[in-house]
């Protein structure tokens, strides 16, 4: 949700080390955690206009203060201004709390950092002074096991000034985190809620476009003793629709007409990365509890075994394939010639294949906790991952191909089967065969493995578990039951033929790997990286050629040296030096990633298109605000939207802030503006007015703007 | 037999885990009070119960007892007949939970007119009642009834200065049904700090 999920953590903590002895008060012999600051987002402003301010909680020492509605104990936070003449505050904006379990009592709160978001109107004909001076007293409890209600006033000095009021840039960043934790105020989801004696049920169907999986659904409303917290609000599916059960408080005076709160979700109610508190004020009649379909366990139970049954189907795909054939090979041959422990190499197989994968997923865990945007096959978003693999691939082939055997012959290392280099090789294998198996998997399996990584950690790592037993699931099955390999054909020049044939699937696999490469870094490094591929096989075929064991030895000797000569130089000269062969691509940017041809802003562009009776959108964003960032994969990514742009020859402009520009300053202010996301339709009609779309957007909102 | 009902009953109550609801039977109860003894719920049948969760360091009851609120709701309706326990569900080790010696002392420096100061360290009671904060006032009727569950006041707040303002909800109450009317309010949201169950 935020940007810097650890600063965000730390930053209490350094605070609480530094400024101690000057936050909150202190009662009944223990000290407040508790201090804030309040922050204007303009440095001015102005009268006719609201503004905003933000105040910033910082709660040390793994205490927690409560939500609007605090639950089943505890006080919410609340400010009491003291505002001069002509300046009026609104209803004070709460970030979307967690849920803070102590069975049998659950409360709404905060730990850490937090913001509220507070809107400052400035009375039209304001009379009073330019130097003002608003106090605000916020009264709060804050607890951890014990209770401490804490007050404190602070005082924030502010212009009132006739000018356009400019943003304050010390601040954006910290208003834009603030909006990121805001629920979301209006969406495309139909939300409907009834209710049956003490149960309530809520109906949400996603608009058309949704395609994520809702999980963890809640209700956390704003009016208390309505719900029982304690009991677990229960998730179900109905068609498109989700349907979360609820208990209602049986103490309850009344049961209103309506009901108001925030729902809160994963992965977010526009999408992954995107809000995951949606804010409903939705009429409550009275009605049938309808019956859903289970969701959680039950489908968590399907991708299970889909997984299982994708990483059987994993073995088939031309980078395992070869691999695994080898594999195979090996298990003829120890069919023939030996019967005792070939479950021992299935098991390690397995624990090779398994050992990868929970390596794979613990480290992309770990780094997207970290805040990193990565998914399935990050790896491959590395230049220099892809470029080692080709060369890897490439090598491989060649030794299918007969032009050289590494050791004495590949075959024959599986085919060790005596002894712990045997029982280790099968362990290597498995290993090899999973991280030769990423690169396929990514394609193959993209969307489910999201999913999977959407799921709590455990149950990602389940996910995956299942993912490496199917893959390695022919073979334990093969060595486990040796009956089965009277099936396997007897060894022969078969053998020889099939392995010539995997060559031409790895060569296949380093051509995808070229491409994808070129997709990142341009077509001069794929032809970079080619050459250095044509020097790598000339490595291999002079090994191949005098470096056999029919050779003497020290003609094998040189013959070896000179081969490794020719596959590691110009390999690491590769991966040293691709980038200077590398074309400016926009690795993985917005601008590629939307489909769109955005254009860089440019009043003078809107001018001229314009004058020349062609519709202009613009799109003011920045890459450290979220909701730009969701809005614009929402929007844009639509391939309606895309198409509405190409039919009605808009062009797209994109103004970037991330990084402080007058220009688009200028150009937000003329909109009455000073923050990000912002979007401006211009009609094609001439002397037309500008529409301002609004600040969440969704393909419908898009479409309708053109119409 | 009774005690077989009110095993069933207790079983029931402990199955179905729900909580003492206005308008239902009061879960009855037996719990030791400071100086030993058993008190049990129904032996006070006849009799208007007031029961008072209570943790003396909590913010929100030293706003009503450092205001004399508490001792003289206490005081005015025991001597009107009203049976008054005061119950402590802090598990040991927990803030709220004191030795009988430090309680007595507590008690008579606040001066409190309670008719007793129950401890429930398990929290049993506590959960069946469905008590979550302290100050959690419930109010039973002579049939044993539950007639009234929630805060002391309206105001929520620790602030002593409120007191004045608010609602005083257990007045309003009993003013009413010891005259006989009927209850004004039957539930209201409790505040305070949370029970310390362990």
């Amino acid at each position: 949700m935020t940007r810097y999920p650890f600063v965000q953590w730390i930053k209490p903590y350094i605070f609480f080390l530094f400024f101690l002895p000057l936050s909150g008060i202190a009662q009944f012999g223990q000290t407040s955690q508790v201090s804030l600051q309040l922050v204007s987002e303009t440095t001015t402003l102005q009268p006719g206009q609201t503004h905003w301010l933000a105040l910033h909680m910082r709660i040390g020492g793994g205490w927690h203060t409560y939500w609007r509605n605090p639950g089943d104990t505890g006080l919410e936070t609340s400010i009491d201004w003291q505002l001069p003449a002509g300046i009026s505050a609104g209803e004070m904006r709460w970030p979307v709390p967690e849920v803070i379990a102590e069975p049998p009592l659950y409360t709404f709160g905060y730990h850490g950092s937090l913001y509220y978001l507070i809107p400052l109107t400035v009375a039209e004909n304001y009379q009073g002074a330019d130097k003002i001076s608003i106090k605000a007293e916020v009264n709060w409890l804050e607890c951890k096991e014990v209770c401490l209600p804490g007050s404190q006033v602070i005082e924030l000095g502010l212009t009132v000034s006739a000018q356009q009021a400019q943003a304050d840039a010390q601040w954006q960043e910290t208003f834009a985190a603030a909006r990121s934790m805001l629920p979301l105020e209006e969406s495309e989801w139909q939300i409907s809620a009834r209710y049956n004696g003490d149960r309530l049920q809520i109906e949400a169907l996603p608009p058309e476009w949704f395609s994520s999986e809702l999980t963890g659904l809640q209700f956390y409303p704003y009016q208390t003793m309505l719900v029982k917290y304690a009991d677990q609000q229960t998730l179900s599916r109905s068609g498109k629709s989700y349907l979360l059960s609820v208990t209602l408080d049986a103490n309850r005076t009344e049961t209103p007409s309506r009901i108001e709160g925030v729902l809160v979700a994963e992965p977010g109610w526009r999408g992954e990365g995107s809000e995951k508190g949606l804010q409903i004020n939705i009429p409550l009649t009275q009605g049938q509890i309808r019956q859903g379909t289970a969701n959680g366990p039950a489908s968590i139970w399907l991708a299970l075994l889909f997984s299982f049954l994708g990483g059987i189907i994993l073995n088939l795909m031309p980078c395992v394939l070869p691999v695994l054939s080898i594999k195979i090979l090996g298990f003829v041959q120890q069919a023939h010639e030996e019967k005792t422990k070939a479950w021992h190499h299935g098991a390690l197989f397995t624990g090779g294949v398994l050992a990868s994968f929970w390596i794979l997923a613990g480290t992309l865990l770990i780094l997207r906790a970290g805040g990193e945007q990565l998914g399935w096959g990050f790896q491959l978003q590395s230049p220099l991952f892809l470029i080692f693999l080709s060369v890897f691939m490439l090598l491989f082939g060649l030794s299918m191909f007969g032009v050289f055997e590494i050791g004495t012959s590949l075959t024959t290392v599986a085919n060790k089967t005596q002894g712990a280099s045997g029982l280790f090789g099968s362990f290597i294998s498995g290993v090899t065969a999973t991280v030769v198996a990423t690169p396929c998997t990514a394609p193959f399996m993209g969307s489910a493995l999201g999913f999977a990584l959407t799921q709590p950690a455990w149950i990602s790592m389940t996910i995956f578990t299942f993912l490496g037993l199917g893959m390695a699931a022919p073979y334990v099955l093969l060595s486990s039951i040796p009956a089965l390999l009277k099936f396997v054909p007897r060894p022969g020049r078969w053998m020889e033929s099939l392995k010539q044939f995997m060559g031409f699937l790895l060569v296949a696999t380093v051509i995808w790997l070229l491409w994808v490469l070129g997709l990142q870094a341009g077509s001069n490094v794929v032809i970079f990286i080619m050459l250095i591929l044509l020097l790598v096989s000339v490595g291999g075929w002079i090994y191949g050629r005098w470096g056999h064991l029919a050779m003497p030895p020290k003609t094998r000797v040189i013959a070896t040296i000179i081969a490794a000569v020719f596959i590691l130089a110009p390999t690491v000269y590769g991966l040293t030096n691709w980038k200077t062969f590398a074309a400016d691509v926009n690795l993985g940017g917005v601008t590629k990633a939307e489909g769109m041809a955005w254009e860089n802003f440019d009043e003078e562009k809107i001018q001229a298109a314009r004058a020349a009776g062609r519709a202009v959108f613009v799109d003011f964003t920045a890459a450290w605000c979220l909701s730009c960032q969701v809005n614009e994969k929402v929007a844009f990514g639509n391939a309606e939207v895309q198409q509405a742009f190409h039919d009605k020859n808009i062009l797209p402009l994109k103004a970037d802030w991330t990084s402080r520009d007058e220009k688009i300053t200028r150009a937000l202010a003329a909109f009455g503006r000073n923050s990000v996301p912002l979007y401006v339709y211009y009609p094609a009609k001439t002397g037309s007015e500008p529409v301002i779309l609004p600040e969440i957007i969704s393909p419908g909102i898009v479409l309708e703007a053109l119409k | 037999m009774f005690y077989i009902l009110y095993f069933l009953f207790l079983s029931a109550l402990l199955l179905s885990g729900a909580e003492a609801k206005v308008g239902q039977p009061a879960p009855d109860f037996t719990l030791t009070n400071i100086d030993g003894k058993q008190i049990t719920l129904h032996n006070f049948t006849g009799k208007w119960v007031v029961l008072e969760w209570i943790n003396y360091d909590c913010p929100f009851v030293r706003k009503h007892y450092s205001a004399g609120n508490m001792q003289n709701l206490q005081k005015t309706y025991t001597e009107k007949g009203v049976v008054w326990l005061s119950i402590n569900s802090s598990s040991p080790g927990k803030q709220g939970h004191f030795t009988a010696a430090e309680i007595h002392a507590r008690m008579s420096s606040h001066k409190a007119y309670n008719s007793d100061y129950l401890l429930d360290p398990e929290g049993t009671v506590g959960k069946a009642f469905g008590a979550k904060t302290t100050p959690h006032i419930f109010i039973i009727d002579p049939q044993g009834k539950l007639i009234y569950t929630g805060g002391i006041d309206s105001i929520r707040s620790a602030d002593p200065d409120d007191i004045p303002k608010a609602t005083n909800y257990v007045r309003e109450v009993l003013e009413a049904v010891l005259a006989g009317r009927p209850s004004p309010f039957s539930s209201t949201e409790s505040y305070g700090c949370s029970v310390k169950y362990k």
